[in-house]
């Protein structure tokens, strides 16, 4: 298997774990708070990655990480901007799950990236699954 | 257009840009450096949700400790992804990621014992599908 597979199972692993203390944690602070919270996370681990220094690293690409940091946060920001709107989250959650297909545009007319007929299968069954699977009906449920 | 569609929309844009940026960006440097970055990018918005949510934070204990290793795993995985970004094509990653919710989805049926829908169950198995014909 190639090794971007791994990574993305990794990903998803850690990713999924998040969502569930996402629920966890959801009644007890703000969406607001959280994104604080979660930022003193992030920059938890910035010690333990800071080996070469920004220093070394080209204007672009620092421009390209912090953009991405910046992007993602305000992803996050519209989705929690549209709840508060008073979207449903059972149509709002699943909708914005369908992110990665604007990645798809963008890295083939971009990055002019090609796919084979069998990973265009694969990579539309995952969208459509990604949004599936966020797709939570009624009250939140508690255990016995 | 309703306001909530609005935003959901600018949610979907968002974050599709985030994962070409993060692709561009990870075919140059190390996941590492990506993901200090990226918490760059992240304070302005730590700012504006302490600013909008009008200068208070909660800090209810359980709900701190949750926040906290929520970002610290968030930033694992962001790392995981931008490794990903760096070996795969962010058309493949970007959707094969997107799958996350399908181990929430598991563990909120194990840990919590939460039901879960035929939408999501038929969601689980297609998904399943994606990844296996995706990883050939």
């Amino acid at each position: 298997m190639p090794l971007w597979i791994y990574y993305s199972l990794l990903v998803i692993v850690l990713w999924g774990v998040v969502g569930l203390l996402q629920k966890l944690g959801a009644n007890r602070i703000s969406s607001r708070s959280l994104v604080i919270w979660l930022t003193v996370g992030y920059l938890l681990l910035v010690p333990v990655l800071w080996t070469a220094g920004i220093g070394a690293l080209a204007p672009r690409d620092i421009l390209l990480g912090v953009l991405s940091g910046f992007t993602n946060g305000l992803g996050a920001w519209y989705l929690f901007a549209s709840l508060e709107a008073g979207a449903k989250a059972s149509i709002a959650v699943p909708l914005t799950a369908l992110y990665p297909l604007v990645t798809v545009v963008l890295a083939i007319v971009i990055l002019a990236e090609r796919l084979t007929p069998l990973q265009w299968i694969g990579v539309s069954t995952a969208i459509i699954a990604g949004a599936m699977v966020s797709y939570e009906t009624g009250e939140p449920q508690k255990g016995p | 257009m309703p306001k909530w569609l609005r935003y959901a929309l600018l949610c979907i844009f968002w974050w599709g840009v985030f994962g070409l940026l993060a692709k561009l960006g990870s075919d140059k440097i190390s996941p590492a450096d990506m993901q200090v970055l990226f918490t760059g990018g992240m304070l302005p918005l730590a700012v504006a949700a302490f600013v909008t949510g009008g200068n208070k934070i909660d800090t209810d204990r359980l709900g701190v400790t949750y926040g906290v290793l929520i970002g610290v795993l968030a930033g694992l995985g962001s790392l995981a992804f931008f490794a990903a970004m760096a070996h795969g094509k962010a058309s493949i990653v970007g959707p094969v990621t997107s799958l996350f919710p399908l181990l929430t989805v598991i563990l909120a049926v194990t840990v919590l014992k939460e039901r879960m829908n035929r939408v999501q169950l038929a969601g689980i198995v297609l998904a399943l599908i994606a990844i296996a014909v995706l990883s050939v």
